[in-house]
């Protein structure tokens, strides 16, 4: 069957649509040929599949074929059984006939015996040539129609159809169109059928030794291709997959055979040509030569996809297809030309991506579709290029491809041609030789800029030098003599054969030793020393010559520029792919290939331009040895194109790297090009990013506290990634409140040059008053002549780890915290009882700092009026325990801990200076006590008062003000007022009382002495120097023996003076002296901590002796009346008592004991004024206080005045007192005589009222 | 031969890169490393071609290249681990038995409280565990 394979090419290739066959009875074919024509190809002809399931094709293109033509007539019997799918699929009889006799005597038996022929799938076109306006024809035509149909039409299917030539019905051509459709569905059903029956008969044949693959890909083929003419792609599809599969299965496990592809032109993958050998050309005995037949099952499969419209998945198929056949290559390499792998492969790549791409549309699949497709082209386009790469190394252009990571990646770790034999050298290359090797010598190995020392990466996975010589090597002697041994036959096979037992290297040593046997010694001597390297490129660009047909490959590796012009080419088509795929990093990694020939090409903006796109790749994801591998480059460029900020930018970012990737000696390089760089002439300063090299955070432990207002240092770590020093002309640190971000941030400066040396520095910076919050460190700035560095990491603690690109995301912790304004210190009087009053006192000033420092603080002293510091006065200062600590600290009790916790007492004498006094530094953290010598100065004598003239006192009167000013802070920028209120008084209250009068007259006066201050009193000596009337009795100094007499706080004592009236001066024309002076010669001894003390010695007028203290109190004494004129009586209150918040009347009687003068009686008006005295406290007065009552001048004459009042206190309370103004006190007799209380009633219960509420006040 | 084993963290920044090779040519290895991470990023944004292995780590073979395979992992919090290996001839299940090992002493190393989160692996330990795990790599099926 094997034979038919020529045959059956040449029928694949001649028919390409389905014969429909017309069996032209009546001659009809001529006339109606073009109408029928005009309906091909068939539009939605509905056919069915292979699994029988009912397909639309859209197009089904057919032809027909008269019976009678030779294309159908001359064929045997049994070709038409074995290449059925030419056979026609319908057959279509055409008749005409007017006349029924006619009909049934001729025609119907012929067409009997046309259609009785049941293999063929017939129908019948009645062609009517009646012309409708000729009736008769018309219906003659219609009666034989109807006896045809009935003939030959069945129930079940109908055969027959009618056609008018002159005016077809309107549906004919669609039920032609059916009919025929019908047709060629059940014929090809019926051959689908017949091939699947014969394939698995020769399938279940396939273990057996008769299999014979060729026969089975006849009858695949042959049903693929019937397929494939009835336009269901999809089922050829399949059948191709299927025939594949069942030859991998016969190669993978048949018998070891001639894989082929050693003919010329073998080299250029046929992969999308299916035409490109016939199939007798690769036919082995019962099967295929793998290299030829893979490949056009790939072509076949190939272009039904394109016609499926799915270049996509062509390309899928194809990209697996040409990797899995490139192991295949590598699996028989040795009997392959030399390096065939690789020139396949680019070649496949090749004719893949533009078959591909010419196929594919823009827009028509869905998006991720689309991005798999251009992965695919980019990816076949990256297989051709490390292909590529890999010859043009081996013929020496090794030393321009760029030692990249992606090229090192993909190159080294491909192993080199596994020729049998490595390639000799022809022996009259000595010339190229010898030019090779100048090359070889004149080409530097290209230096990394800024003298960076790294050693290549590999673009070889052994060297080739020794990887050439080995090979050759392995020939041991025994194969050399084989060598030879082949070496006749060989030459006579040199040419192409399809002879299988000759092997594939043994053709290449013909092409080489053929001409080494010219001239022998060339030959041995190339044998016997091992191959310099100028002459294995000699050897291989020999070689591949011989190898690659493709003229444009060959051109493409004939010369450095050639090279260079695909190689870009490749790279550009494999990353403009890659760039509108998934993958974007293949296609930004080799934009930085392109970069690199750009760079070599001086086209350094577009260099730059890829270098940044690969550089921002590598960043932002981390990846810092690859970075490190680029950047260079990319500062080379900016270098050259004088972009100096991006220059800059990319010497900084260098020295951000990982110090492991980096000499010191290079990471210096950088550090000396940023300055050099920052110090010249540049016209706009730049603004670089160091992030990562410089970082910065506050010291360890708590944040730097302030109080509000209050300036300070700031003390910062700032890590420099630098490796030497590096001078900032300035340096500025932003702070950020964490409260509020939109105003809270101020920058700090620094106002002098800082050197960073490497590692971490602590600088500091003076620090303004803050608002009151939290802040934590913004970012920070420093300058290096015209370079403007900014950092906004900072790191936590210590050094950053250079890997830190992530470090913004920590929490910041606040470095400054400045609290809210609050008391920092308190100033108040040491005490608060009083002092002596027209004394030099020691006031003390009780000053507490609240956790701040008093350090240099400075107080403003100013008196109120009624006080006076003494300039020269010193003034003592003396730290304070507090009580309540002091008892916390014994409580604590330990002996060898209290010497600490209770420092010794400092004292310190201090000077005013222009009413200000400042502070020790001592006191600037513990509480002190300063104390000033005050003197109050009072001009008012000291009024005893009586049991009649009750003490009028008030809380002012001693009351003297101090108003003090401190400033503190470290700038003095704290200030704190307060007004201390300081109270003095006299050393005694004196009350009087006349306790006694004598029958002689004496008078018995009793002096009550209060003591007013916390003070022990000592009274050395008293006095009374008596007004005008009285006389002492008894001379008027009282007995000795009773002094010193000692008066402790606030207790009192009493002092008897007996004194009479003056008789004789009675009468006493002027009142001298109309107040008595008490005197009293006293000490004190007090503490000045508690209140009253001695007076401070006032060291100018120096006399002055302790107990030279004298006290002066007035006292007044009434003379008895003794010319009553009105007598005044407080009448009885009524028995039942008064009651809290009951009203009642008081009543005085007021009564004349003599007649007045007239001059007296005229001036009155016969009227009395009277005014009612009352403690508001204690009494509410509801009519009238002061009023005019009448009283008749006469003797007798009396009156009652009455008063409403209600009492507001309960207890002894002192009555409303009714007085007489106008009436001299020594003219009223009254009754009571003296004060007197009545008994005022709490409240009954549940009754309210109301009290004035100032009563305290 | 295992050439070179590596944790990618889920930003996609090489956390711990580790090459057997004994040439100096680690960079060569990052490049394989990194751009396999394009794969990564397909399967993980395509999730109609990942299909059935949608819920799985092991990524499977990333690169059919001819001269070396690339074989991916992808864990819950998005770390992938990456091994490249010059065999052509790996059982998948050798690669999943590596992974899960490789895995498990990613887990032992970042659970250590010095170790930084989305930094690099510098635990000693970490590397000599993930040597013997390569160095065992294919012995299973082997012996």
């Amino acid at each position: 069957m094997a034979n038919f394979l020529a045959q059956f090419q040449t029928i694949k290739n001649t028919s390409d649509r389905l014969v429909i066959a017309v069996e032209d009875v009546s001659d009809l074919w001529p006339t109606i040929k073009t109408a029928f024509e005009e309906r091909l190809p068939f539009k939605r002809a509905l056919l069915n599949n292979k699994t029988g399931n009912p397909v639309f094709v859209e197009t089904l293109p057919a032809e027909f074929i008269l019976t009678t033509e030779a294309r159908l007539r001359s064929r045997f019997p049994q070709e038409q059984l074995l290449f059925w799918f030419r056979e026609p699929y319908a057959t279509v009889v055409l008749v005409t006939c007017e006349d029924l006799d006619e009909f049934k005597t001729i025609l119907k038996p012929r067409l009997k015996l046309i259609v009785q022929n049941d293999d063929r799938e017939w129908f019948i076109v009645f062609v009517s040539k009646a012309h409708p306006s000729n009736d008769q024809t018309s219906k003659m035509a219609k009666k034989v129609y109807a006896k045809l149909e009935a003939d030959f039409s069945s129930k079940k299917r109908e055969r027959c159809c009618k056609y008018d030539m002159y005016c077809p019905e309107a549906n004919f051509w669609e039920d032609l169109e059916s009919k025929i459709t019908e047709c060629i569905r059940n014929t090809l059903d019926r051959r689908v059928q017949f091939y699947d029956d014969e394939i698995r008969k020769l399938s279940e044949q396939r273990l057996m030794p008769v299999w014979n693959f060729c026969n089975f890909f006849i009858l695949k083929e042959s049903l693929a291709f019937m397929f494939e003419m009835a336009h269901l792609h999809e089922d050829a599809l399949r059948e191709y997959d299927e025939l594949e599969l069942c030859y991998l299965e016969t190669v993978n496990t048949g018998k070891k055979r001639d894989f082929g592809g050693v003919d010329q032109g073998d080299d250029q993958a046929a992969l999308m040509n299916p035409g490109n050998k016939a199939l007798t050309q690769i036919v082995l005995d019962d099967s295929f030569r793998e290299f030829e037949f893979r490949q056009y099952l790939f072509a076949c499969q190939a272009q039904l996809l394109f016609k499926l419209n799915r270049p996509v998945e062509a390309a899928s198929r194809g990209y697996l297809f040409i990797i899995s056949f490139s192991k295949s290559l590598a699996w028989h390499e040795s009997v392959l030309p030399f390096s065939m792998r690789e020139v396949w492969v680019i070649t496949a790549c090749l004719a893949l991506n533009d078959a591909t791409t010419s196929h594919y549309e823009d827009g028509l699949v869905a998006p991720d579709v689309e991005k798999e497709f251009y992965r695919l082209t980019g990816d076949l386009y990256s297989l051709a290029r490390v292909k590529f790469m890999r010859l043009a190394y081996l013929v020496g252009y090794g030393s321009d491809i760029e030692r990249s990571p992606v090229n090192s990646a993909s190159l080294s770790l491909l192993p080199w041609p596994k020729a049998a034999v490595w390639p000799l050298l022809p022996p009259d290359a000595s010339s190229d030789v010898l030019e090779k090797e100048k090359l070889i010598l004149q080409t530097t190995p290209r230096a990394k800029h800024f003298g960076i020392q790294r050693k290549p990466l590999p673009l070889e996975p052994t060297v080739l030098l020794r990887e050439a010589n080995r090979r050759r090597a392995s020939l041991s002697a025994g194969n050399m003599f084989e060598m030879f041994d082949g070496r006749p036959g060989t030459i006579d096979g040199s040419g192409l054969d399809a002879s299988t037992r000759m092997s594939s290297p043994q053709k290449v040593r013909a092409g080489s030793m053929s001409r080494t046997n010219s001239s022998p010694g060339n030959f041995d001597s190339s044998v016997d020393r091992p191959m310099r390297l100028a002459e294995i490129y000699i050897a291989s660009e020999h070689a591949l010559k011989q190898t690659i047909s493709n003229t444009e490959l060959l051109k493409s590796l004939s010369s450095l520029e050639e090279f260079e012009q695909k190689y870009l080419e490749l790279t550009k088509g494999a990353a403009n792919n890659y760039h509108r795929s998934w993958w974007s990093r293949h296609g930004v990694v080799l934009d930085g290939e392109i970069a690199a020939v750009s760079f070599k090409r001086g086209n350094f903006d577009q260099a730059a331009k890829s270098y940044e796109k690969v550089c921002a790749l590598y960043a932002g994801e981390g990846w810092q040895d690859l970075l490190a591998e680029v950047l260079p480059n990319l500062a080379e460029c900016q270098k050259i194109l004088n972009d100096e900020a991006g220059y800059l930018s990319s010497c900084v970012r260098l020295l951000s790297l990982d110090g492991r990737l980096f000499a010191t000696k290079e990471r210096e390089a950088f550090q000396s090009e940023v300055v050099r760089l920052a110090h010249s002439e540049m016209k706009d300063p730049v603004h670089v990013d160091v992030s990562s090299l410089i970082t910065f955070s506050g010291n360890p432990g708590p944040p730097l506290e302030l109080c509000d207002g209050d300036p300070g240092t700031l003390s910062v770590t700032v890590w420099s990634g630098f490796p030497n020093d590096i001078t900032l002309d300035s340096i500025s640190l932003t702070l950020m409140a964490t409260f509020n971000a939109d105003e809270g941030i101020k920058a700090l400066k620094s106002s002098s040059a800082i050197v960073l040396h490497p590692g971490p520095n602590t600088i500091t910076l003076d620090l303004p008053p803050q608002k009151p919050g939290s802040y934590v460190l913004g970012n920070l700035t420093g300058q290096v002549g015209q370079l403007r560095l900014r950092s906004h990491s900072f790191s936590k603690v210590g050094p950053a780890d250079s890997d830190d690109f992530m470090s913004y995301e920590k929490p910041a912790k606040p470095i400054l915290k400045v609290s809210k304004p609050r008391a920092l210190v308190d100033l108040d009087a040491a005490f608060s009882s009083a002092l002596l009053i027209n004394e030099n006192q020691w006031v003390g000033i009780l000053i507490r700092p609240l956790n701040y420092s008093l350090k240099a603080s400075v107080l403003h002293i100013d008196t109120g009026p009624g006080l006076e510091i003494q300039d020269s006065h010193v003034i003592e200062m003396e730290s304070y325990a507090d009580p309540s600590q002091n008892e916390d600290k014994h409580v604590q009790g330990d002996g060898a801990q209290k010497g600490s916790l209770n420092p010794e007492k400092k004292f310190e004498y201090l000077n005013l200076v222009d009413g200000k006094i400042e502070f020790p530094d001592w006191a600037s953290d513990i509480s002190s006590i300063l104390w000033v010598p005050i003197r109050a100065i009072s001009d008012e004598l000291s009024r005893a008062s009586s049991s009649v003239a009750t003490r009028r006192q008030s809380i002012v009167d001693g009351m003297r003000t101090i108003a003090l000013k401190l400033e503190f802070g470290i700038s003095h920028n704290q200030i704190f007022e307060r007004t201390l209120a300081v109270h003095f008084t006299d050393p005694f209250y004196v009350t009087t009382r006349v306790t006694d009068k004598c029958h002689d007259g004496a008078l018995l006066l009793q002096v009550a002495l209060h003591s007013e201050v916390k003070a022990t009193l000592t009274i050395y000596d008293a006095w009374l120097d008596l007004q005008d009337g009285f006389v002492h009795t008894n001379g008027g100094t009282p007995s000795l023996s009773f002094f010193p007499l000692v008066i402790s706080p606030s207790s009192k004592v009493g002092i008897l003076f007996s004194i009479c009236l003056d008789k004789e001066n009675a009468e006493g024309a002027a009142q001298e002296k109309p107040e008595s002076i008490l005197n009293i010669k006293y000490g004190i001894s007090g503490d000045r901590a508690v209140g009253a003390h001695q007076p401070v010695l006032d060291e100018s007028s120096g006399a002055h002796s302790f107990q030279d203290l004298i006290f002066r109190s007035a006292i007044t004494l009434q003379r008895p009346v003794l010319d009553p004129c009105l007598a005044l009586g407080f009448l009885p209150l009524p028995s039942n008592g008064l009651r809290v918040g009951q009203l009642i009347t008081m009543k005085w009687r007021v009564e004349r004991l003599k007649d007045l003068d007239e001059i007296e009686a005229s001036k009155h008006n016969g009227e009395v004024l009277y005014e009612v005295n009352a403690n508001s406290e204690s009494w509410m007065i509801a009519g009238r206080k002061i009023g005019h009552v009448s009283l008749s001048p006469e003797q007798g004459s009396r009156i009652t005045i009455s008063v409403l009042c209600m009492p507001l206190v309960a207890g002894y309370v002192r009555p409303p007192q009714l007085g007489l103004p106008d009436v001299d006190q020594t003219n009223i007799s009254c009754k009571p005589a003296g004060p007197h209380l009545v008994c005022v009633l709490p409240p009954a219960l549940s009754s309210s009222f109301c009290i004035p509420v100032n009563s305290s006040a | 031969m295992i050439v070179c084993v590596a944790v990618v963290g889920n930003q996609n920044n090489p956390l711990y890169i580790q090459s057997f090779t004994e040439a100096d040519d680690a960079l060569k290895l990052h490049h394989i490393v990194h751009c396999s991470l394009d794969v990564v990023d397909e399967r993980v944004n395509n999730p109609k071609k990942s299909g059935p292995m949608l819920n799985e780590a092991f990524l499977g073979l990333l690169y059919p290249t001819d001269n070396y395979r690339v074989y991916g992992y992808l864990t819950n919090t998005k770390v992938k681990f990456i091994l490249v290996t010059t065999d052509l001839d790996v059982r998948d299940a050798d690669v999943r038995n590596f992974f899960r090992k490789f895995h498990a002493a990613y887990v032992d190393a970042v659970s250590n409280p010095f170790h930084v989160p989305d930094k690099k692996i510098t635990s000693r330990s970490f590397a000599e565990r993930v040597s013997t795990i390569v160095k065992s790599f294919g012995l299973s099926s082997t012996g």
